[in-house]
């Protein structure tokens, strides 16, 4: 990493902004840095890009607790585009870096009053929420907001967290399995749903946590959390077997504690592991028909 | 057969004029068409359905990974008879009647104002300024199909297929800027006709909005024939299966 920036050129700076602007890199303090030492000067040369890197320096500065520069860049976008709400979502996110809680719900609400399809606000709000403390009022507002916006991966998750957060486990794992539909090829996400079943416990729900945490060993098997679970779960079965004396099962469960050991015991081979051969059936099975 | 000879003058005052005139006028109506363009709003109502059909959509691809009951309760929430979302929800059929709709009349009229009536306009007031001049002729010999096509406004039987008419000229023109205006003002500008042109032939079939009603129906009847076979049944053999292979 280069950390003296004075030493770029405008060009170059400018390059670089763009390069972490598009891989969603918020280097907030890197970004400060170039900003303050190579790129104020003279902004106004690079046109209409000038507003994205503005954008991009509101939140760096928001990050960087430099309320003033982010008051200024806000000013500059809002002296451009009179009005819109992309810049005063910018406003309330400073607010919110303030902790203007109020203030900035009210700008939000401003907002969705004007576009009631402007879901980032909608989101943000809840995040104000949960910033608060308000863990049940956020739930509530997140729940109607995945009645409307019902395919947000993003909504979903947080739902799920907030949920673990109240320890309200069922509900939490419905929100885990609303994510295995969107995104089933994600081991973490069966993670997720083994983790909330295994907490949530009892015989049935263990024995679905066992089964999800294969799965996320089937997708990746370097999952060592997953191992560790499906240890966990295996032999927490094992004691529940013995009294139920299922034979098959018991066989089964035995097996698989024994294999979790033995993996978890080895360190993971980082550098040539062969491509994993059940690639190709899991994009077989991302085939709509089978 | 003696070469015609056309005047310099033409070239001046008809063939130039009309090239001009055909960019200039693409150029006012790109700009005029993007102060006439309204954002168009996307209803809340709108988003949600969309959002919903691709939720239907996904339990059907991938609720093969839920347990057999969370399946079951989602299809249930989705389909039920009495409560099932597909079947509560009541949605107006869109209006198949646009002129009940004001928004899609000023549209409409938006779209007549900048694209049809500039070309009857222009069109017209070069059929009447230029008339009966030839301009310039293409390279090669042509046949005489192409009479009524090069030499609009000309009707001379034994005139060689090659000459092209000012009327016509302007008509190629037209279509002939298209990577002239992409050049000049972008991708996806207004400027171009021949693009206009195409939509009016094949407006009537794409103007019908989608019916969020059918549409329901629709996924509907797929989810209520989705079969559920839980596709991480098989997880723990698989697993054990392939541990040597590590």
């Amino acid at each position: 990493m280069i950390n003296n920036y004075e030493e770029l050129s405008f060009n170059e700076a400018i390059d670089l902004l763009r390069q972490w602007r598009e891989g969603n890199e918020r280097k907030s303090e890197d970004i400060m840095q170039l900003w303050l030492q190579v790129v104020v000067s003279d902004l106004d040369k690079i046109g209409n890009e000038k507003y994205l890197v503005l954008e991009q320096v509101i939140y760096a500065a928001l990050d960087c607790h430099m309320f003033e520069l982010a008051t200024m860049c806000i000013y500059q976008l809002a002296m451009d585009f009179p009005g819109s709400l992309r810049v005063m979502r910018y406003n309330a996110a400073l607010l919110e870096a303030e902790e203007k809680y109020d203030e900035a719900l009210e700008v939000l609400d401003r907002i969705i009053k004007s576009d009631e399809t402007n879901s980032v606000a909608r989101k943000r709000r809840v995040a104000i929420l949960k910033a608060q403390g308000l863990i049940t009022e956020a739930i509530k507002d997140l729940v109607d907001y995945l009645k409307k916006f019902m395919s947000d991966v993003e909504g979903w998750q947080e739902l799920c967290e907030l949920y673990l957060q109240v320890q309200e486990y069922s509900r939490a794992a419905f929100c885990a399995e609303e994510l295995i539909l969107h995104q089933p090829h994600n081991h973490l996400m069966h993670q997720k749903l083994a983790d909330i079943r295994y907490t949530m416990g009892g015989m049935e729900n263990l024995e679905l946590a066992k089964t999800y945490y294969c799965q996320a060993l089937k997708l990746n098997p370097d999952n060592m959390r997953a191992l560790l679970g499906l240890f966990l779960v295996t032999s927490n079965l094992l004691s529940q077997y013995k009294s139920w004396g299922a034979g098959g099962k018991r066989a089964e469960a035995m097996k698989l504690c024994a294999w979790a050991q033995s993996r978890a015991r080895r360190p993971a081979p980082r550098d040539k592991r062969p491509p994993a051969p059940q690639l190709a059936d899991a994009l077989q099975a991302l085939a709509i028909t089978d | 057969m003696t070469e015609l000879l056309l005047d310099p003058n033409i070239r001046l005052w008809v063939f130039l004029p009309i090239v001009i005139i055909t960019f200039l006028v693409g150029i006012v109506r790109h700009y005029v068409s993007i102060i006439l363009s309204s954002q168009k709003k996307i209803e809340l109502l709108q988003v949600q359905d969309s959002q919903v059909m691709i939720r239907a959509r996904l339990l059907r691809e991938n609720g093969k990974y839920l347990p057999k009951q969370s399946f079951a309760m989602r299809r249930h929430w989705f389909n039920n008879e009495e409560t099932g979302y597909f079947k509560v929800q009541k949605r107006a059929a869109t209006s198949q009647n646009p002129m009940t709709d004001p928004g899609m009349m000023t549209d409409m009229l938006k779209g007549n104002v900048t694209n049809v009536l500039p070309m009857i306009v222009i069109g017209g007031w070069i059929n009447w300024m230029f008339s009966g001049f030839l301009t310039t002729k293409v390279p090669f010999p042509l046949t005489l199909r192409f009479k009524p096509m090069l030499q609009r406004g000309v009707e001379l039987a034994y005139l060689d297929a090659s000459w092209v008419s000012s009327a016509s000229w302007y008509f190629l023109n037209v279509f002939g800027l298209r990577t002239i205006y992409a050049l000049v003002l972008g991708e996806n500008n207004a400027a171009d006709q021949s693009k206009i042109m195409q939509e009016q032939m094949s407006g009537a079939a794409m103007a019908m909005p989608p019916d969020p009603k059918a549409a329901f129906k629709a996924e509907w009847e797929a989810l209520e024939i989705t079969e559920h076979r839980w596709a991480v049944a098989t997880a723990e053999s698989d697993l054990l299966n392939l541990k040597d292979e590590y």
